[in-house]
């Protein structure tokens, strides 16, 4: 029903030609795919089927780790039991693709595609006697728009993504000389929001050229102002610099690789820049490596699923560092609910001004302590960083009143990693950052909120 | 479901069985119950199944995984009543049925080969559970219809079809007359099961409670003799066929009629008086001190071997016709189908000798039989063909259990003017005979069949019969 509306909405709107619909749900064999075909869509989806061809016995156990027939399990011995091959599945899928051309030959059609829409060609199946469904009204089901005489019923035409618009190219122009050779570059570009993914291709050509390994840190240095359009600097590579004096929108650093970002407002830009939104949501998602530096507030789920950046930022909407495993995350200000739900790995530094965070935080996965000695100063060393990167107003603050400052931090320790460590203590997590290894195992005491903050000097901006 | 592993961690037992030097000597039931922790065990290996693949095994469609469950949080008494929705007589299903619900059980799927000896754990132990809920008598108070429907049925034939139908209808609120033309009701049940299987004190108990709840009996009534079925059907609403298949087939071989020949049916019924006190009808059949030759392999065939063996039989040999099934699954005859298998009844087990593929050809003696000459045979492209191999055996006693071939047209089927089909069975649709107000169930519609069918068939009967009368 969903499938014969849409392809009629989209028949109707002479939209289709450049649409392909897929469906799915309960096709099992030639002929529901023949009739899905005939109602408007060109792809399928086979689930159950195929798994059932393969041994499943709809026993509705996969969550409970103890399918009978080793499908949907991980125990060793039920697994023994797994019967099935992909010859099995296979065979099921040829009998499927059997069938759907034994039908399109009695209906006259030569391929598929010639199927696709051809809702005229359809004829329910009469219910003799008086049941219910003799009672069904198919006449909307099986509507044919006339629009269908004079425009496309099936996908014609290739969507453009409008790739050749790109300011990558513009960019990988300018930087032919990094590109080519390694050589620095700088460069000055201006972005509009409707510049997606600033840098990617980019990254995937020095990536191309130059291996995993990339380029030194700050070989290709960006300078660009304006207002970024989504994924600003996605998966940006080591010897990348992305600097953007402006703001940018959802997903800034997806995947980052290597490449370093900062983000700072314009100079024209009233008020202060550790109150308002610089980033949107979705920030450094499922990042590996790299810095990013961001004199402003992000959105919501910053560095979800971040497994390896260094980053900082001046505040973060709900569900900061969710399901982060690696990395290092300071928070020069106030979060949103749900901080650290599922962290199993990395740290976060929070800047805990109002002494709320503790309420904030989602404390089933970490644990919470102060920031001391020789980890103190490495967290002071990144804010100097980010304050060098982006002239943070925010940060000279706190790094001008640091012995306060410091105690005000919360140290955001996963008790996963906490458990590994305490285990070990090897050189192994040497390569875990910020973690005092070689200083004897971290001492940790825990973090007690409620220290008030002001600072000393109230640097006004601008 | 309480327990999620328990159908890896527990082993499948269905309890102890007596031992045979004692058994032998009596006519008692020997299959002993399960402690009731271990029985709960045994319904924590159920997995709740999302397809619940015994429903299918079940003619009854009985709520296997749901009073497995209540069974394993010690409900008892909500366990009987689930039992009891689906089962008018799970006391006799718990005892004789040949659980097709167990070899359809997702934990008798076998998909590796055997190695070293090790199965997969095996199905959950069903019948045993079934019959251990069955046992507690907790739902044999009559259930009496509140509105009597002043419609009259009257039910050929007090087996359990018949039985299954009576109660059903009498719930239902409508006057149920059985007809049995025994002096005893219950048919197979009473006379054709030996006690050893089926305590008749377990059938006199919910006989009660049917009586109770307001069906009549007639017994030694022959209808189609004593009353005609065209007689019956004028004086009653409707009535219903559940007369059983109790034609034997019968052996075709030089010396059929020698004294000494019997069917086994006729030598299974007289025991069954005997150990119920009750005088036996016609010659004494006995093989004390005999040389018996059971013909058929299957469980009448069985229960002759048994009966034998508490008579003190000299020898007894039980002579299979086909050859002998596989102890494994055919790949022709997947899970979850009934397994055409090798399979050895408690019986089997007591003693006697079990012969496959052979071939009865000739009945020898004089005045009584004392020999049985046969030929070993064997499927070639699909006929039974003589090997070459030829056997004498001693043979005083011949009991003949090859089977049933449907129902005696002369009678009551005659009379009543149903169509039979090529097998001799009543053609219905539905249950509903051509004849208005005519219905068939059990043995006498679908051939010889298991009791669980003929309970099936009874509900079903008594379903359509309920909906007909309203209607007329």
């Amino acid at each position: 029903m969903g499938l014969a509306e849409a392809h009629q909405v989209l028949v109707m709107n002479r939209l289709r030609g450049r649409v392909r619909l897929q469906v799915d749900g309960g096709i099992k064999t030639g002929r529901d795919i023949v009739i899905a075909a005939m109602f408007g869509a060109e792809e399928f989806g086979i689930g159950t089927t195929p798994l059932i061809a393969s041994g499943c016995i709809m026993m509705r156990k996969c969550h409970l780790n103890t399918c009978p027939v080793g499908v949907a399990t991980q125990d060793p011995e039920l697994r023994k039991r797994f019967p099935g091959q992909p010859e099995h599945v296979m065979r099921y899928l040829m009998f499927v693709a059997e069938e759907v051309r034994s039908l399109l030959a009695e209906l006259g059609f030569r391929t598929l595609e010639e199927a696709v829409g051809r809702v005229d060609r359809l004829v329910p199946h009469k219910v003799p006697g008086p049941s219910k469904t003799s009672r069904v009204d198919l006449s909307e089901v099986l509507y044919r728009p006339r629009q269908a005489e004079t425009s496309p019923i099936h996908c014609v035409e290739a969507q453009d993504h409008n790739l050749r618009q790109v300011k990558d190219h513009e960019l990988m122009a300018r930087a032919k000389a990094t590109l080519e050779r390694g050589e620095p570059t700088a460069v000055e570009m201006a972005l509009r929001n409707s510049d997606r993914a600033f840098g990617s291709m980019t990254a995937g050509e020095i990536a191309r050229v130059h291996g995993a390994e990339a380029l030194p840190e700050d070989t290709l240095v960006v300078t660009a102002r304006g207002s970024a359009g989504q994924s600003f600097g996605a998966f940006a590579v080591r010897g990348m610099t992305l600097v953007l004096h402006g703001d940018a929108n959802d997903y800034v650093g997806k995947g980052l690789s290597g490449g370093v970002l900062a983000v700072r407002p314009p100079a024209t830009a009233p008020g202060r820049a550790d109150e308002q939104i610089i980033v949107g949501n979705t920030v450094l998602y499922g990042a590996t490596s790299g810095k990013a530096f961001f004199a402003g507030r992000a959105g919501e789920r910053f560095a979800v699923r971040n497994s390896g950046a260094i980053t900082v930022v001046e505040g973060v909407g709900d569900h900061g560092c969710e399901y982060m495993t690696g990395g290092v995350v300071v928070v020069l200000g106030s979060t949103g609910r749900n901080f650290a739900a599922g962290m199993s790995g990395g740290l976060a530094y929070v800047f805990d001004e109002d002494a709320a965070f503790v309420q904030r935080c989602n404390r089933d996965m970490v644990s919470l302590e102060a920031v001391e000695g020789a980890e103190a100063e490495r967290l002071a060393q990144l804010i100097e960083e980010h304050a060098a990167r982006t002239e943070s107003v925010k940060a000279r603050e706190i790094l001008e009143s640091w012995e306060r400052a410091r105690d005000v931090f919360v140290k955001v320790m996963p008790s996963e990693l906490k458990r590994v460590l305490d285990d070990q203590r090897t050189p192994e997590t040497a390569g875990i950052p910020f973690v005092g290894v070689g200083e004897g195992p971290p001492v940790s005491r825990p973090y007690v909120p409620g220290r008030s903050w002001r600072p000393e000097t109230v640097v006004s901006h601008g | 479901m309480g327990r999620p592993r328990g159908f890896i961690e527990l082993r499948r037992s269905k309890g102890e069985a007596r031992p045979i030097a004692e058994r032998v000597h009596d006519h008692a039931e020997y299959d002993l119950p399960l402690p009731d922790p271990e029985l709960r065990d045994q319904a924590a290996r159920c997995m709740d199944c999302g397809i619940p693949f015994c429903h299918q095994g079940c003619p009854l469609g009985n709520l296997i995984p749901e009073w497995n469950d209540l069974v394993l949080a010690g409900r008892f008494d909500e366990a009987s009543a689930s039992l009891h929705s689906t089962n008018n007589f799970p006391e006799v299903t718990g005892r004789v049925c040949p659980a097709p619900c167990e070899t359809s059980c997702v934990l008798s799927l076998e998909t590796l080969p055997t190695e070293g000896g090790r199965r997969p754990p095996g199905a959950v132990a069903i019948k045993q559970i079934e019959h251990q809920i069955a046992d507690r008598n907790l739902h044999l108070a009559p259930q009496r219809a509140l509105v009597r429907s002043g419609r009259r049925v009257a039910i050929v034939g007090s087996g359990p079809a018949g039985l299954a139908a009576a109660q059903q209808l009498a719930r239902r609120g409508h006057d149920v007359t059985v007809f049995e033309r025994d002096d005893r009701v219950g048919g197979l049940l009473r006379y054709g099961i030996p006690d050893f299987k089926l305590d008749k004190r377990v059938l006199d108990l919910r006989l009660g409670q049917l009586e109770k709840e307001g069906v009549t009996f007639r017994t030694r009534v022959h209808v189609g003799v004593d009353v005609r079925g065209d007689q019956l059907r004028a004086q009653y609403d409707a009535v219903l066929l559940a007369g059983g298949a109790l034609v034997p087939r019968d052996l075709a071989a030089p010396g059929r009629a020698l004294p000494g020949v019997h069917f086994a049916m006729d030598y299974l019924t007289q025991e069954n008086r005997r150990v119920a006190n009750v005088p036996v009808i016609g010659e004494p059949i006995l093989a004390t001190g005999k040389h018996v030759v059971v013909l058929g392999g299957g469980d009448t065939g069985s229960d002759c071997v048994g009966t034998a063996l508490r008579q003190e039989a000299a020898s007894v040999t039980s002579l299979e016709l086909l050859p002998r099934p596989p102890d494994e699954r055919r790949s022709s005859n997947p899970w979850p189908e009934w397994p055409l298998v090798f399979r050895t009844s408690g019986s089997h087990e007591e003693g006697g000798e079990r012969r496959f593929g052979v071939r009865t050809t000739e009945l020898v003696g004089e005045d009584c039989i004392r020999a049985l000459r046969a030929e070993a045979v064997a499927f070639v492209d699909g006929q039974l063909v003589p090997t070459g191999e030829t056997l004498e055996l001693p043979c005083d006693l011949l009991l003949l259990a090859m089977g049933f071939v449907g129902s005696a047209k002369a009678g009551v089927l005659e009379q009543l003017g149903v169509d039979l089909d090529a097998r001799g069975n009543v053609v219905a649709e539905d249950h509903a005979t051509a004849v208005r107000g005519v219905f068939v169930a059990g043995d006498m519609r679908r051939g010889q069949s298991l009791v669980v069918w003929a309970i099936a068939e009874g509900r079903r009967a008594a379903s359509r019969i309920d909906a007909f009368l309203a209607s007329s």
